[in-house]
């Protein structure tokens, strides 16, 4: 076969916007307090997360493919009317706090770059993430914020350069349960698991495959950009355990802002690591915050029927952006009562491991439909896997709220 | 496939009008000895497909219904496709009423 330059050019251009964009303000505070707290045993969570995120990912996009069907469109059809409308409503509950908590991410990184005022940079950050949502088409967004998300990439520097112990880090991907407090282990289990397999990731991903315009054959570009793009993605997550384990376990530091995260970057690299870690973390938390704001709007307007979708303008699918904009508004009224983003960070991740079934069912479902499918339905590889994962996620959604209760969401 | 057995296939689809458009979902069927006879959308019809949680859904999204003849249906894939335009059928109304005020906003037609 002929390998087209401009072929392999686009999906490399992907997968560099993938890995910079598979770290959010959820895996920045869960990986790095994970490592703070149980050093590096908890490093076998986060392959599984990884190849969790993967499987649904692909799947979704294989349905946006084949179909031209976004995620709520099928979760409409194949739950009906009453349960879909339940899972909407959790749905947007959920992103409405994670993107309050990526919106307090983003006036943390510039508070930490300029050291004006939390609130002004609040609302500065809304409007220019507003002026970048109403002007900038999708996919320059995914690369702009993408490309900037790379400079995350110093904590992967940082993580080797710090010399952790590489045997101790080896043993923390054999599957084990802590002895000392294995409550806060578990609980720390669940927010990696639910930070890696958050719902937007999935909702933005079918939607974006709907945006470009997939066709059945798109299918192997959609398996090649979910494989290598949160593989590399799930590198960074190890790297930002290794750092919280080999800097703030040592020291005895609990990163509970997300400049002591920033500072993982620092001890190693120095001033040029702190300011990489800082843009990286801007970019990073501003690309989620586009992520979510649109998952959001595309729910509503997949579940409504309304014209959805950035390939048009503004005007060409006015109430989606009307949710858009309200949804920033929303989102910012959070932040502004000074609630701290990190915290926001923990519940809307433990929120979103309870809303996960409703999500993932019906991906699996419709995956499984030869009238939607044809010949991309699922094969024995994908289903085999999505019901393992079924089962993981169902655990989850059970545990995480009386995990946060009994560990007061990660207090002792 | 009776056109019974059709039309509870396409409960809950996507309608597109005849230039592609995305103008609602098939929010019920009307049901005539055992034939559909039209398909019905907007929000007027949310209370009658669900209980509480539908009455609150139609309190919110208004009293707006729409009821489309079957003949008007050209065609059934993943989504309904009808033979018109949105407007003809008084559906995308949201769509419409909203339009003129984001063009106020520069850039709007980019």
């Amino acid at each position: 076969m002929l390998v087209k330059p401009k072929m392999f050019l686009n999906l490399a251009l992907g997968i560099l916007a993938a890995i910079g964009g598979f770290v959010d303000i959820g895996d920045l505070v869960f990986n790095t307090a994970a490592g703070a707290t149980f050093g590096y045993q908890l490093m076998w969570v986060i392959p599984i997360g990884v190849l969790g995120i993967i499987v649904y990912s692909e799947m979704s996009g294989r349905v946006a493919a084949a179909s031209g069907k976004a995620v709520f469109d099928a979760v409409r059809e194949r739950t009906g009317f009453t349960a879909g409308l339940s899972a909407l409503i959790a749905s947007e509950v959920v992103n409405l706090l994670t993107l309050a908590a990526e919106i307090g991410g983003v006036a943390i990184a510039l508070q930490l770059l300029s050291g004006l005022p939390y609130r002004v940079l609040l609302v500065l950050g809304v409007i220019g993430l507003a002026l970048v949502l109403w002007v900038v088409k999708l996919e320059w967004m995914e690369r702009i914020f993408g490309y900037g998300g790379l400079c995350m990439l110093v904590f992967a520097v940082a993580a080797v350069k710090l010399g952790p112990d590489w045997a101790q880090a080896g043993k923390g991907f054999i599957p084990h349960i802590a002895q000392n407090n294995p409550w806060l282990y578990m609980y720390f289990a669940i927010g990696l698991l639910g930070a890696a397999m958050t719902p937007y990731e999935v909702y933005f991903y079918s939607s974006g495959g709907v945006e470009a315009r997939w066709t059945p054959k798109d299918v192997g570009l959609n398996r090649a950009n979910a494989i290598v793009g949160y593989s590399l993605g799930g590198l960074l997550s190890l790297a930002l355990m290794i750092v919280g384990a080999a800097v703030f376990l040592r020291h005895g530091i609990n990163p509970e802002h997300l400049g002591t995260i920033a500072l993982g970057a620092e001890q190693p690299l120095g001033g040029v690591g702190l300011l990489l870690a800082i843009v990286g973390i801007l970019f990073a938390v501003g690309g989620a915050s586009i992520d979510t704001v649109f998952s959001g709007a595309y729910n509503l307007a997949q579940f409504l029927g309304w014209e959805w979708g950035r390939y048009r303008n503004p005007a060409g699918a006015p109430r989606f952006a009307l949710t858009w904009l309200v949804l920033l508004v929303f989102a910012l009224a959070i932040v502004m009562t000074g609630v701290d983003p990190v915290m926001l960070t923990e519940y809307a991740v433990i929120f979103s491991a309870v809303a996960l079934p409703l999500t993932y069912i019906p991906i699996l479902l419709v995956a499984n439909d030869p009238d939607y499918m044809g010949s991309n339905k699922n094969g024995p590889v994908a289903n085999t896997l999505g019901l393992v994962y079924l089962v993981v996620i169902l655990v989850i959604a059970v545990a995480a709220i009386p995990l946060m209760l009994i560990t007061n969401v990660g207090q002792n | 496939m009776t056109k019974l057995h059709l039309g509870h296939n396409i409960l809950d689809h996507q309608l597109l009008d005849k230039d592609g458009r995305r103008c609602g979902n098939v929010d019920d069927l009307a049901v005539e000895d055992a034939e559909v006879v039209a398909i019905l959308s907007g929000p007027g019809y949310w209370p009658q497909r669900s209980g509480r949680i539908g009455r609150l859904a139609g309190w919110i999204g208004g009293s707006r219904r729409v009821r489309i003849p079957w003949d008007e249906v050209a065609k059934i894939d993943s989504a309904v496709h009808l033979r018109r335009t949105a407007p003809e059928y008084g559906l995308g109304k949201g769509d419409d009423r909203v339009r003129p005020l984001l063009e106020r906003i520069p850039g709007a037609d980019r």
